[in-house]
């Protein structure tokens, strides 16, 4: 042993006793690594190491845990570096070690892994800048602990000057706060690896946030997280430093502008992307603030133009932005009206709700039925069975279609597309596809559907067959059923078959029970019935053809390939292709070629204005029983031959049927029992085999073809038991009688049998029951809605009977008392009736103003006929006895009388007498409870009944019925009354009459509310728009005292002609007023009564209702006076003023 | 040098129906009225303006005239007129006074002068007396006529202190709207029920296609487009137009067409714009014309 090795082996001992003063593990480590660096580390190096080892473990208290970690580290370290830095790093830790011992614990560890990305000169460095976060309390030493242990991975990514710049964010952020700067560090982790190249920039941009509001770095790195890592790498430098641009220049959201920005740039196409963010660039020079509005206007903008009409948009907004910034935000948020205009004249696309009216009104004019038109996902939502939120569909009284048109590249076009939609769906009601009846004969077939036997019967059939055959084995087809007459309903051969015949809730159920596969069915009647409607609006509505032959053409392109369909579906849509006009280029199964002729045929003679529902029918039959003859199995591309294209048939051709009609009864009769010998089971299926699950071999499940966009879903069954209903409410429904109530479980077969309904069965699985039974429960309601039956007006608390008593006396100021006409007396009970006079609560000014902000398109045209009226006011008045001028008529006629010798009139002047109008008019409202109702039955509060449970697709609904807007909020027939007062007194200021405002209501005799809301003779005031703000429903309706009140007021005033103008929702009604039987009479002719005292007092009454079935009383309630039952309480608003002007000029 | 009369002036009990106006009856209308002649019933019709009222009245007037021909040969030869019955026409307006019925002294040269009221005259010369939209005409207006409608048959002219019976070929018909909503022009009760009434509705789709063609001269199928049009247009009623599309409307547009005009802008030009002025409903019958016309 050498000196030096005793020396040496001294020091060691001396350090090791040191080193044993502290805890165990301080030595154990370090002799584990020294036995490691004893040959790699010269002598002198060693000791040194040991010596900051022993140094830092006798700094603290609890530095040894430092020192420990200290030697566990060196092995590897060692490795890394050469031995001058190595002693520089250990030096490093010591001095961490004085300011804390876990920093320096954190230091040590992270080291090994740190070294192999740090170069070892900045190891000082690194040790700064994160000792730069240590503050000297707990939190902050944890996070630069933190930033230690994350430096190898974020070394990974990041260069040493990016992880510089990135301590110094912490560093800025810690301040603030320490658990952000934690959190920052964590994202920080997670999110650099994904946008490695940008980095810096962002760590530069989230330092600013941090300087500017350092509230703001957590959901900055949040959405960075979200939308920066989806973004193409190009496109993120330039939007990093467009919302570092807006952030220095004061808009503080940059995450919204990250996440807006990111969103909105993945919407673009991809070589647009660049010119988008210049767009902005742009934007942003010239004002900043609307810079991040333009990235969340973007997506909704491309909804309706190109992208580069978008940027005519945005350069116009650049003009306006120059002005002021809340000009260029308002601009760029789409909310000026410049902006609007602007867009509104480079888009093409056509929005439902702008065009709704005039499609509502052509729907009208076209079917003489009020349709209403609603967006398609409207219809979707409700639940009854209509599931696509997007095609067009009807169900008989309202048509569905898309919130949007954006197909073509001009407006007109695109609302060509809105027109032929509406024009094939109400085709359906226009032509009466939901009219369809099972025992009208059709136009041009025999009429098959008498003869067939319903699947439903045949199944219950079989059982009694089967016992049957087995006593006579007398195969089915021995009855003959061609000598059977045709209109005879029940064939011989289902008299076995005695089973109650099933009811059905529409002859298109019975209709559809015929078929065995009535998916198949469906399909052939939906394709021929829609061609039917096709050729009649090819005949009456040539004007829209060109649209039509356009939008039809660019159905035909988006069809599926044929040759990829099995044969039947193939066939299918060999039959949609035809109804849509194709001609060339008809691929057809080449083994079915004779096929595909007989069913272009069918769909040939449905084309044409003489075919009748019940043809499209009787077609569907035959196309139905040759399509299940084809086997639905796949077909090689080379089995597929072109269709010639048709001749022109002679039309003798046209008389023969295509079918065998004895055949198709025999293979109807087939179908579900046994066919041929009398064998029991159905697998030798030659003639027909349409069970589904006793396929032949090869044959694929049927599946409908891919619906037509303009014809959507037509679901005929459903349509036909809504339209119904509807036509009973409209008591249109006569000659069948009454209906009997549908009950849930006809409801529930229906719907199972229905074939449109097959979709969610096959679609849903296991939920599907569930969705069944919801629907059915949708649709229960939906058809209540409908029922006339409860659609009448509950009557009030009316048991209470109050003939007796005497005449009242009124006592009390503002309290007066009226008779009442008693007509089986024919005499009046004299004040039998209490008015209490109340001047109306006050309210909140806003209802009026909205009212006319709302409706200032209305407003202003009622302005227009109001004006119309003012001239008139100046007429020249003659035959006064002073005036302007002699009137040269009345000078003659009292010449002439001179000369003759009678004596001459004096009244021999005219002028222009500006108080010629002179009129009074009183409002009378009613108030009754039933004005609550909700005006259109489908915006009503409850139909909250789609409502999902599941809180998150509840989400999604609530969402999509918000953005519905503001069209959905509920509204009852009072606030379309106060609406249509609303604008009739900003009407009557403007022409100057004296007019009056009052509501009634009340309960019983005693009590007749009367509430003045604008005196004849008080002035408008701000009052008068509080009080209407107040209107609203309260108790029971008698019209009598209150008419009688009214005419008493108006008697007062000084007017020449005077109205009493009554809006009532319904007959008058009131304890002892109104019961079943005489009473309602009684009330009737009271009112009545009134009506003939007011106008004895000279005033004209007159009674506006929105009760729909107002006309059988109204007529004797009102005879001899004038009265308007409005067919659509909408109307009230519009209608009010029009028939004012009328009444009074 | 004396000027071409370019016109047709005659008094108005001269005035004959003399062709056949056409007319195509939408159900027993000419039995009734026919009857009601035969027993000096006044006629009261009621309808839409452009159903054909007018026109009805002026067939009628030639078919009487024609029967009365027929039933007395002889006289048509002999005098070459025959024995006709005039037809006077008063359109009433709201200032048409009584005077303005009955007649009115006038100032002369020498005096005055007594000049009988169109109605008057038509009660001596025993003709028709037609007062078209009688509840235009001032309500006092109405009363005068009251002796001429029931047994009495008879014109009191207080001016003149006397009474006129009527001549036998004398019968008074009047029309009325009851469309327009008017609570101060509706026809009061005792005047009403002095008539039969006979209603008028825009004829059936086939029907009225013959009137246009008839009318117009158009193609037939120009006219069961103009009628399907006017169908169409009527189901707006009470929904935005106070009154559907008259008959006359449709003829109107159909004679344009002849003359060339565009089918969509005939409509627009004699339908659209002149049935109403609301630009939305303006816009949905546009819509209507357009998917009609091609």
């Amino acid at each position: 042993m050498t000196s030096s090795d005793d020396a040496k082996q001294n020091a060691i001992e001396i350090t090791r006793k040191e080193l044993d003063q502290f805890p165990a593990p301080v030595l154990e480590r370090y002799e584990i690594a020294l036995e490691k660096l004893n040959g790699r580390l010269a002598d002198e190096t060693c000791q040194l190491w040991a010596q900051e080892g022993l140094e830092i473990a006798s700094k603290t208290v609890r530095s040894w845990e430092a020192a420990a970690e200290f030697f566990d580290a060196s092995v590897a370290v060692q490795r890394q570096l050469p031995s001058g830095q190595f002693l520089k790093w250990a030096k490093t830790g010591t001095s961490l070690c004085e300011d804390s011992p876990s920093l320096a614990v954190a230091y040590f560890k992270s080291s090994p892994k740190a070294m192999l990305r740090l170069r070892p000169r900045y190891i000082d460095d690194w040790a700064n800048v994160c000792r730069a976060l240590y503050r000297g309390t707990w939190k902050s030493s944890a996070l630069a602990c933190r930033l230690f242990e994350a430096t190898p991975d974020l070394l990974e990514t990041l260069s040493f000057e990016e992880f510089c710049h990135f301590g110094e964010f912490l560093e800025i952020l810690s301040r603030r706060s320490y658990d952000q700067a934690g959190d920052a560090l964590g994202a920080g982790i997670d999110l650099f690896p994904k946008i490695t190249g940008d980095v810096d920039r962002f760590i530069n941009l989230a330092q600013i946030v941090a300087e500017k509001s350092w509230r703001e770095t957590a959901v900055l790195f949040d959405s960075a997280t979200a939308s920066l890592v989806e973004l193409g790498a190009p496109h993120r430098a330039p939007l990093i430093s467009l919302a570092r641009r807006l952030v220095i220049t004061g808009v503080s959201d940059a995450a919204g502008v990250l996440r807006d920005g990111a969103n909105t740039v993945n919407r673009v196409a991809a070589d647009n992307r660049d010119r988008l963010l210049e767009m902005t660039d742009g934007i942003a020079a010239v004002s900043a603030p609307a810079a991040p509005e333009f990235l969340k206007t973007v997506p909704e903008i491309l909804e309706r133009v190109t992208f580069d009409q978008m940027g005519q948009w945005q350069a116009e907004g650049l003009r306006t932005a120059r002005e002021s910034d809340e000009a260029a935000v308002t601009y760029f948020k789409l909310e000026s009206p410049a902006s609007q205009e602007m867009l509104d004249s480079l888009s093409s696309s056509i929005e439902l709700s702008r065009v709704r009216d005039v499609i509502q009104m052509y729907c009208l004019a076209l079917t003489g039925r009020t349709i209403d038109v609603q967006a398609a996902a409207a219809l979707a939502e409700k639940n009854i069975g209509w599931f696509q939120g997007e095609l067009p569909t009807t169900e008989g009284t309202t048509i569905y279609m898309p919130s949007v048109i954006n197909r073509y590249t001009t407006k007109d076009e695109n609302f060509g597309f809105f027109k032929v939609i509406s024009t094939h769906q109400i085709g359906h009601i226009e032509f009466g596809s939901f009219a369809f009846d099972f025992n009208i004969p059709s136009a041009l077939f025999d009429d098959l559907r008498p003869r067939l036997p319903g699947a439903s019967e045949l199944k219950a059939a079989k059982a009694a067959d089967e016992a049957e055959k087995k006593a006579a084995l007398t195969p089915p087809q021995v009855v003959v059923f061609g000598h059977e007459t045709p209109s005879d309903p029940v064939p011989a051969a289902t008299e076995p078959v005695d089973v109650e015949p099933r009811e059905f809730l529409t002859d298109m159920s019975r209709f559809f029970d015929l078929f065995q596969e009535r998916r198949l069915a469906l399909d052939a009647f939906t394709v021929l019935e829609s061609s039917r409607i096709d050729g009649y609006v090819e005949e009456l509505y040539p004007g829209v053809m060109t649209m039509y032959d356009m939008v039809r053409t660019a159905s035909l392109e988006s069809r599926p390939d044929v040759t990829d369909l099995p044969a039947r579906e193939a066939l299918v849509e060999f039959m949609v292709r035809v109804s849509l006009g194709q001609v060339d280029e008809m691929l057809v199964p080449s083994e079915h070629i004779d096929v595909a002729r007989k069913l272009r045929k069918l769909i040939r003679q449905v084309t044409s204005v003489e075919a009748l529902v019940e043809d499209a029918a009787e077609a569907a039959i035959r196309a139905y029983s040759i399509l299940i003859d084809v086997k639905n199995e796949e077909i090689d591309d080379d089995d597929f031959e072109q269709l010639e294209p048709e001749e022109e048939e002679d039309e003798s051709s046209d008389e023969d049927d295509v079918v065998d009609p004895e055949e198709v009864i025999q293979q109807f009769m087939g179908q579900s029992s046994p066919d041929g010998e009398g064998e029991g089971e159905p697998e030798e299926g030659e003639s027909s085999e349409p069970d589904m699950d006793s396929e032949g071999e090869g044959e694929e499940d049927y599946s409908s073809p891919q619906e037509v966009d303009y014809r959507g879903e037509f679901k005929p069954e459903l349509s036909q038991l809504l339209s119904q209903m509807q036509m009973m409410e409209n008591g249109e429904m006569s000659e069948s009688g009454e209906m009997e109530p549908i009950t849930q479980e006809q409801l529930e077969e229906m719907m199972k049998n229905a074939p449109e309904m097959d979709m969610e069965q096959t679609e849903g699985e296991e939920g599907g029951d569930q969705e069944v039974s919801e629907m059915i429960e949708n649709l229960m309601k939906e058809l209540q809605k409908r029922d006339p039956e409860n659609q009448q007006f509950q009557p009030g608390p009316s048991q209470h009977v109050d003939e007796d008593g005497g005449p009242l006396t009124a006592t009390e100021p503002d309290t007066f008392t009226y008779p009442e006409w008693d007509f089986r007396a024919n005499e009046y009970k004299p004040n039998w009736c209490m008015v209490h006079e109340k001047i109306m609560a006050d309210g909140e000014p806003n209802f009026f103003r909205e009212t006319l902000a709302e409706n200032s398109g209305l407003v202003a045209q009622i302005k227009r006929q109001f004006e119309l009226v003012i001239p008139e006011m100046y007429r020249k008045q003659k035959r006064l006895e002073d005036g302007e001028e002699y009137d040269l008529d009345s000078v003659l006629e009292a010449l002439i009388d001179l000369k003759i010798g009678v004596s001459p009139e004096e009244k021999l002047y005219w002028r222009r007498n500006k108080n010629e109008r002179s009129v009074a008019v009183a409002f009378l409202l009613d108030l009754s409870a039933s004005t609550a109702e909700a005006i259109d039955e489908a915006k009503k509060p409850s139909d909250d009944w789609g409502a999902p449970d599941d809180p998150v697709e509840y989400m999604v609904w609530l969402r999509s019925r918000r953005s519905e807007g503001l069209r959905r909020t509920y509204k009852r027939i009072v606030d379309v009354e106060k609406e249509g007062i609303t604008l009739l007194v900003n009407s009557l200021e403007a022409i100057g009459d004296m007019y009056g405002i009052y509501g009634f209501s009340g309960y019983g005799r005693e009590n007749v509310e009367f509430y003045t809301i604008k005196d004849i003779d008080e002035k408008f005031s701000d009052m008068v728009p509080r009080r209407i703000d107040r209107i609203a429903p309260l108790h029971a309706t008698r019209m009598g005292p209150a008419i009688r009140h009214t005419a008493a007021k108006l008697n007062e005033a000084e007017a020449r002609s005077k109205f009493l103008f009554l809006i009532s929702d319904g007959r008058p009604q009131d304890r002892g007023y109104s019961r079943e039987g005489v009473e309602k009479e009684y009330a009737v002719h009271d009112t009545r009564q009134s009506l003939i005292e007011a106008r004895n007092m000279g005033i004209t009454p007159f009674c506006l209702t929105v009760d729909k079935a107002g006309h059988d009383y109204m007529k004797t309630m009102m005879e001899d006076f004038s009265y308007e039952v409005l067919p659509d309480i909408s109307l009230l608003p519009k209608r009010l003023p029009q028939l004012y002007r009328n009444l009074t000029t | 040098m004396a000027i071409e009369q370019k016109y047709n002036e005659q008094n108005i009990e001269d005035y004959y129906v003399e062709k056949e106006p056409f007319y195509v009856p939408t159900s027993d209308e000419i039995d009734i009225f026919e009857s009601a002649y035969r027993q000096r019933v006044p006629i009261l019709l009621k309808g839409p303006t452009g159903t054909g009222k007018t026109r009805f009245v002026e067939h009628m007037a030639w078919r009487l005239s024609e029967g009365l021909t027929a039933r007395n040969p002889g006289a048509a030869a002999e005098n070459g007129a025959g024995e006709k019955l005039p037809l006077i026409t008063v359109a009433c307006h709201e200032d048409l006074t009584a005077s303005d019925l009955v007649g009115r002294y006038l100032l002369d040269a020498d005096g005055t002068r007594w000049i009988d009221g169109p109605l008057t005259r038509a009660v001596k010369a025993g003709g028709i007396c037609y007062l078209d939209e009688i509840v235009e005409a001032r309500k006092d207006t109405t009363v005068i006529i009251h002796p001429l409608t029931d047994h009495r048959r008879s014109l009191t002219i207080d001016k003149l202190g006397s009474t006129i019976e009527a001549a036998d070929g004398f019968l008074l018909v009047v029309s009325y709207n009851p469309g327009y909503q008017n609570a101060l022009k509706d026809l009061k009760h005792s005047t009403r029920q002095r008539f039969v009434a006979l209603e008028f509705d825009f004829p059936e789709e086939e029907r009225e296609a013959q009137i246009i063609a008839h009318e117009s001269g158009c193609d037939s199928d120009t006219a069961e487009r103009l009628a399907r049009l006017g169908l169409k247009i009527r189901n707006l009623r009470e929904h935005g137009l106070e009154e559907g599309a008259s008959t006359r409307m449709l003829i109107y547009a159909g004679r344009l067409i002849k003359e060339g005009v565009s089918q969509r802008r005939a409509c627009q030009v004699s339908v659209t714009w002149g049935i109403t002025d609301d630009p939305q409903v303006q816009r949905s019958i546009d819509e209507v014309v357009t998917s009609i016309f091609a």
